[in-house]
């Protein structure tokens, strides 16, 4: 058969054949030699399961079709065979649709061959072994049952004779997969009793556990299977010929909709829906903003395994009055969006266990600057292409730990084509259509159903964060949200297409950015001023306002408005920046749309009043005199001047020099200071003479070198003993082998004197024999040594020393030889 | 973009621009369920919360409603988020229902059995449940009604009481309009008129007036409602005079309809004014007077001063919750942060109203809050300086220094009734003497107390010096001037209730002042500072001079 697949290919004019790559790009990667080589990866599982992935579920039962009207001979099938199938059942769909995706199946070379000869393109029965959910014909399975089943009289009547619940079963297998486990003993005999009289067990799911399923393989409706696990599970079978019997209300290819399942949704207002949108963006930018600002205040580690802590997320999210997941979720964009980066911590903050921190990047200071809506753009734009799932924070991975924010375990490399899965189905309702997050699956599952499946939560996350991002309003899709979509997909598309870029002005870049504007208030310069000294800003602050607010008042509240207040704090701090009072002042005056009340006049100068009452700096000396003329003249004295001596009040001068350096300078002018402590009473200096360590006088040794020291007994007889061991010892190395003292073999040590060794030594443990041992050392030298072996093992002789008292470890590989003590 | 005088801030708080046209329909949009947290004089703070939410759901408002009063009068996009969080909170009112059930008496019943089976389970409502009846019903003791309600609060799944309340014994009580024994006809204002209204078509809760601005007239209107046995509840014997005499002006009451329950008389009658004091006296532990609660069968309970209800009020009233109940107040600010109980036991703020909007009615006289600032002498300042953490308020506010300042102040405004307020028993001496005035204080008996008070409503004393004792409920009218001197540190409330006294409408339509005297660079500043708050935040712009502006002989043109 592949055969024919490359001749197929091969009749294919050029056009087509590159229209066939364009809808399975990945057969050109790696572009295949030639067009056999073509032809079989085109069959290969990996390729036509992905081409599957994209089929809708119309097309895909179409191809069913094709596979259950192949002729079991040469496995060919014909267009009017797949419309015949497709359109037997009771609600059949127009022959036109199943031409069209028969075609469709024919562009993406799953079928192939003129009409009335089509094939199949191998690999697919490996991917799904049940067509249309239907089981293999009975044939196949046990020639009892296809006895049955080849009359159709007794299959009818076995089939009414079906006791309710083993009815129930084959309805689920019928409708597909058409295999179904079965627990153990289900089909062993009954211990006693009418078996028919057995309830079914609904508990465990539905699947009786008793006697239906044996009603059913008694009967031969069902067959078993080999398969399940372990062999404690049985599976059982439905052929497709009894399936297909009990498809008969649906047509055999199950319930059929040429097209996606309609929306049922509330439509929004398309205005109502934008503001509400536009809203959440204004709220996004500034609770991203806020997030950065707590991280640029209080870095947060990297956790050794990755990622940030799960406390440092609560602060965070505590800070910034949001919810853990849209912290998380933030966090993750802002990241994305190269708002944030690690930094490595110098070396001092490394001995906590951190290494890096988390910290706002380069980029956000850039991103701070853009407009409300480019920000929100630069935000959603990684949002959509992010590869990261922000939902899976706070879950467990597989070994049960917290899957923390920013860390390795929350990357999926689908997330970005789910995301434009899921907002693509909202981009092709009507605008402001709001349908339900069912409505969505449904529609995903219609759309791409091998795809979809096992996606329900990720489809689900995908809508939640649109909605928290302010991509979608009120569940709509909003109309920039529409453009930013639309912008995204082009770039890609333009990408692909168009390397240079030559066409960039097909899509204007920055349409959504431009909606959003208008949809956002516009910034605002001035604000209002109460007498309850509270500065409302009526809308966004232009940048400037918002640098001068920050220091003169403190943030109450913010939103589309922001709320600040007043405070002797505050104003303190503006005037610590350089401020004076008659330029806050000027700033009340020039920035507010109201009068600016007597209190806040009042307070401003107030502060300013107490501003600098106190003055601190640093000095290296002071001088103090009670006589102010004494100090005056100190002052205008030029042989002093050096001293940079400043006056501080009419009885204290200071001098950024040491108190000794002012002291010798005073002293040699003809003055007579006197030094004070830290306390303030006077300090006594007198000359000071070097001098060298304290030493011990010999006189005071505790005995005469010249006498001999007197030992006492047990320490002689210690001495004694000590000597006679090293006296043996050194007689012991007299006396070691030629065998074991020679030198160093020079190659590796002969297999067999190695042998000789070990059996030298196995003896010698057996016999408790004192033994010499030739080794070599961990630096290449050889020594020699006599032990008592203890135990050999695991390449290490475990051998007493007699000499030293000790145990020691040979390794077997070092030992050179070893001989038996006579 | 609507352009509407609206701001929704995402801490849920609202601001509303008041210069804007739509301002007044949309202040009238969003009172329902928006809480009035501040009113300066150009842009006013509204603040949503669950509590203010689920009361909107109970006066029969509905989230979409709510949205979109928001939505249309919102200047900017209002998030998603938050109207999501708007209509999810207020969907949470009202699946549970408190109801008399014909067989068993008070139960909970569920509109969503999964609020009952959590609830049911939660330690917060131990003990309060009785017998599970079915699946949606629990039996409820009709003692734990506002316990229940309070808990039910806090679980956040807010029960609406469809149980009603008790008439109580009926009593006739009519308000007298015409004008009694020859008196003046009169009406109710209408601020009052719509305080009652919404009081009585909510069933029970707090109304929040300013000081003068007649919050007995609206018990006294409460009452003509409830035709009913009343019980008032007031912070002292003086107060409780003052309803007295004012009920019998005002309604179809006479006096022998009306009881003193204090601890120099015992009366209980149709009518009956006890004092917070005797209520919570106790004997060997035990609270001797709570009979009174039961003594008969009341159809309406008022309490006045609300914001002062001491806590063992806060128990007796949780077992009162088939009874209507009425509070009233200048400020719901409580230096104890217990507004919540306040608005859980007896009921929500049912009526609110900025006192600058009254002012502009006329209702109450326009007041000039002026804080004058003394320069301690060097002495004092030293003293100050070096004195203990604890003694340096009472140091700050009692300097001397302040006494010239004070005595200008009351010559500037010697032809008005003038009170000097301060807290420091010491202090008010050395002003009496200083100002050559008479002194009311806790130990001045009433007597003397009723004689000075009459000298100074004739006229013919012009000066009173009174400590803590007038901070409350005292009639004193046509007081024109105030000075306090010293306080209560920055009790907020205290500085309202001061105001208060020189806030009745004058007969000429005269300007009312309120001084402040504090020393400056020390504490007492700060604590002025703090005082100040609330009244600022209601539009009082308080003007700060330096003493030497007053004491100085160049002033003339200062009013």
């Amino acid at each position: 058969m592949s055969t024919s697949l490359a001749d197929h290919l091969r009749s294919l004019p050029d056009e087509s054949l590159a229209a066939l790559l364009q809808q399975r790009p990945d057969l050109v990667v790696p572009v295949p030699a030639d067009i056999a080589a073509l032809a079989i990866r085109a069959q290969s599982r990996v390729s036509v399961s992905r081409a599957l992935d994209e089929l809708d579920r119309f097309t895909l039962q179409i191809m069913d079709a094709a596979r259950l009207t192949r002729d079991p001979a040469d496995g060919t099938t014909s267009v009017d065979g797949v419309l015949a199938m497709a359109t037997a059942g009771p609600h059949p769909p127009a022959p036109t649709a199943v031409r069209a995706a028969v075609d469709r199946l024919r562009a993406r070379l799953l079928l192939y061959g003129p009409d009335h000869r089509l094939q199949l393109v191998g690999g697919i029965d490996e991917i799904s072994p049940y067509p249309a959910g239907l089981g293999r014909p009975a044939a196949e399975l046990d020639p009892r049952t296809a006895a049955l089943c080849a009359d159709p009289a007794k299959l009818r009547r076995t089939l009414l004779a079906a006791p309710p619940s083993a009815r129930a079963i084959l309805d689920r297998l019928a409708a597909g997969p058409p295999v179904g486990s079965v627990p153990p003993g289900a089909l062993q005999a009954p211990a006693a009793g009418a078996e028919d009289e057995l309830p079914p067990d609904e508990t465990n799911g539905g699947a009786p556990t008793g006697s239906p399923v044996r009603w059913l393989v008694d009967h031969r409706l069902l067959v078993r299977v080999a398969g399940g696990k372990g062999g404690t599970t049985g599976m059982v079978e439905l052929p497709r010929e009894i399936g297909l019997l009990l498809r008969r209300d649906t047509g055999p290819l199950g319930p059929l909709s040429t097209s996606p399942p309609p929306v049922a949704a509330v439509g929004r207002e398309p205005k109502a829906a934008d503001s509400a949108g536009a809203g959440q963006t204004m709220e996004v930018v500034r609770h991203t903003e806020a997030l950065l600002e707590q991280l640029a205040a209080e870095p947060a580690p990297v956790l050794r395994s990755g990622g940030l802590g799960v406390r440092d997320l609560r602060r965070l999210a505590r800070a910034t009055g949001l919810d853990e997941s849209t912290a998380a979720l933030l966090l993750e964009v802002a990241y994305a969006a190269g708002l944030t980066g690690e930094v490595e911590l110098p070396g001092s903050a490394a001995r906590y266990g951190v290494d890096q921190q988390v910290l706002p990047a380069a980029g956000y200071e850039l991103w701070r600057a853009g407009s409300l809506a480019q920000r929100w753009e630069q935000l959603a734009r990684a949002w959509l292409t992010m590869t990261r799932q922000a939902g899976l924070v706070g879950q467990r991975d597989d070994r049960d730990r917290p899957i923390t924010v920013l860390s390795a375990e929350a990357e999926r490399a689908g997330a970005p084509a789910t995301r434009r899965a899921v907002l693509g189905v909202l981009a092709e309702l009507e605008p402001a259509t709001a349908p339900t997050a069912d409505e969505v699956q449904a529609l995903l599952e219609w759309r791409a159903p091998r795809r979809s499946r096992g996606r329900e939560a990720a489809h689900r996350e995908v809508l939640a964060e649109a909605a928290t991002l302010g991509v979608t309003g009120l569940g709509a899709l909003t109309s920039y949200g529409r453009m930013l979509l639309a912008e995204a997909t082009a770039t890609e598309d333009r990408d692909s297409d168009d390397p240079l870029g030559l066409r960039s002005d097909a899509v204007d870049a920055g349409t959504a950015v431009r909606a959003l504007d208008a949809l956002l208030p516009a910034p605002v310069d001035h604000f209002l001023v109460q007498a309850d000294l509270t500065v409302v800003v009526p809308g966004p602050p232009e940048p400037a306002l918002a640098a001068e607010l920050d220091l003169v008042a403190e943030p109450e509240s913010a939103g589309g408005a922001s709320v600040h207040r007043v405070t002797t704090g505050s104003v303190r701090r503006a005037l610590d920046t350089g401020y004076s009072a008659d330029d806050l002042h000027a700033l009340f005056r020039r920035r507010s749309r109201t009068p600016v009340p007597q209190g806040l006049t009042y307070l401003v100068d107030d502060v300013a009043r107490k501003h600098g009452g106190l003055r601190a700096g640093s000095a290296g000396a002071y001088l103090r005199s009670d006589d102010e003329a004494l100090l005056a003249e100190v002052l205008a004295d030029r042989r002093v001047t050096e001293l940079a001596l400043r006056r501080l009040a009419p009885t204290v001068l200071v001098t950024p020099y040491q108190t000794s350096r002012m002291l010798g300078v005073l002293r040699e002018a003809g003055y007579a200071p006197v030094a004070e402590d830290a306390t303030g009473s006077a300090m006594l200096t007198r000359p000071k003479a070097r001098r060298a360590p304290a030493r011990v006088s010999v006189a005071t040794r505790a005995s005469d070198p010249l006498v001999a020291p007197r030992l006492p007994l047990p320490r002689l007889l210690g001495v004694v003993e000590q000597i006679r061991r090293g006296d043996a010892a050194a007689r012991a190395a007299r006396r070691a082998p030629a065998a074991v003292r020679g030198a160093p073999p020079t190659g590796p040590v002969p297999a067999h004197s190695h042998s000789d060794a070990l059996a030298v030594l196995q003896q010698a443990v057996r016999d408790k024999a004192l033994v010499w041992v030739g080794y070599v050392d961990a630096h290449g030298a050889t020594a020699s040594r006599l032990v008592r072996p203890v135990s050999l093992g695991a390449g290490y002789l475990r051998a007493e020393d007699e000499r030293t008292e000790m145990l020691h470890t040979f390794a077997l590989h070092r030992i050179t030889a070893a001989v038996l003590e006579k | 973009m609507s352009g509407g005088p609206l701001i929704v801030q995402s801490d849920k708080t609202l601001l509303l621009e008041i210069d804007h046209p739509d301002a007044q329909a949309c202040r009238m949009a969003i009172a329902p369920f928006a809480e009035l947290e501040r009113s300066p004089e150009h842009v006013h703070t509204y603040r949503l919360t669950p509590l203010g939410l689920w009361n909107a759901r109970a006066a029969g408002h509905d989230a979409e409603g709510v949205v979109d009063a928001l939505i249309k009068y919102s200047r900017y996009p209002v998030p998603h988020a938050l109207l999501v969080d708007v209509a999810e909170t207020m969907d949470r009112y009202g699946r549970l229902q408190l109801v008399n059930d014909p067989a068993h008496g008070l139960v909970l019943r569920a509109l969503d059995r999964v609020v009952l089976v959590e609830v049911a389970k939660s330690k917060k409502l131990a003990g309060m449940l009785g017998a599970k009846l079915d699946d949606d019903t629990i039996a409820v003791h009709p003692s734990e009604r506002g316990r229940l309600k309070q808990a039910l609060l806090k679980l956040g799944w807010p029960a609406e009481d469809l149980a009603g309340y008790v008439d109580g014994e009926a009593h006739p009580i009519e308000l007298a309009e015409t004008g009694k024994d020859g008196g003046k006809p009169w009406t109710l204002r209408s601020y009052q008129r719509e305080a009652v209204d919404s009081f009585w078509a909510g069933g029970s809760g707090v109304v929040v007036l300013p000081c003068g601005a007649g919050k007995t007239l609206v018990g006294a209107a409460a009452m003509a409602e409830a035709k009913a046995t009343t019980l008032i509840l007031v912070t002292n014997t003086v107060a409780g005079r003052q309803w007295k005499r004012e009920l019998i002006a005002r309604t179809s009451l006479t006096e022998e309809e009306i009881g003193e329950y204090s601890g120099e008389r015992k009366e209980i009658r149709p009518v009956t004014i006890a004092t917070y004091q005797v209520l919570t006296s106790r004997k060997k532990g035990a609270f001797t007077h709570l009979d009174l609660f039961g003594a008969r069968d009341w159809g309406l309970v008022v309490y006045d001063e609300v914001h002062l209800l001491p806590a063992p009020i806060f128990r007796f009233t949780a077992d009162l919750q088939a009874r209507r109940r009425l509070g009233l107040t200048a400020t719901l600010v409580r230096e104890d942060g217990r507004e919540g109980d306040v608005f859980s036991l007896i009921g929500p703020k049912r009526y609110d109203a900025p006192w600058k909007d009254i002012e502009a009615q006329g209702w109450i006289a326009p007041a000039e809050c002026t804080e004058v600032r003394v320069t301690l002498t060097d002495a004092e300042r030293m003293a100050y300086a070096t004195a203990e953490t604890e003694e340096r308020y009472r140091m700050a506010a009692t300097a001397r220094t302040k006494l010239p300042v004070v005595r200008a102040l009351v010559e500037r405004h010697r032809t008005e009734q003038t009170l000097v307020i301060g807290a420091y028993i010491d202090q008010l001496h050395q002003l009496g003497e200083y100002l050559d005035a008479p002194i009311v204080q806790g130990s001045t008996t009433n007597k003397e107390r009723e004689r000075l008070f009459d000298a100074f409503r004739s006229g013919s004393l012009r000066t009173l010096v009174i400590s803590k004792v007038g901070n409350f409920s005292i009639d004193l009218p046509e007081a024109a001037v105030a000075i306090q001197v010293s306080g209560t540190f920055g009790s907020r409330q205290e500085e309202a209730q001061r105001l208060g006294r020189v806030l009745r409408p004058k007969a000429d339509g005269r300007q009312a002042h309120f001084y402040t005297v504090v020393s400056r660079d020390t504490i007492d500043t700060e604590y002025a500072a703090h005082r100040q708050r609330f009244l600022a935040e209601q539009g009082y712009a308080y003007t700060i001079v330096d003493a030497d502006d007053v004491l100085g002989p160049s002033l003339p043109s200062f009013d």
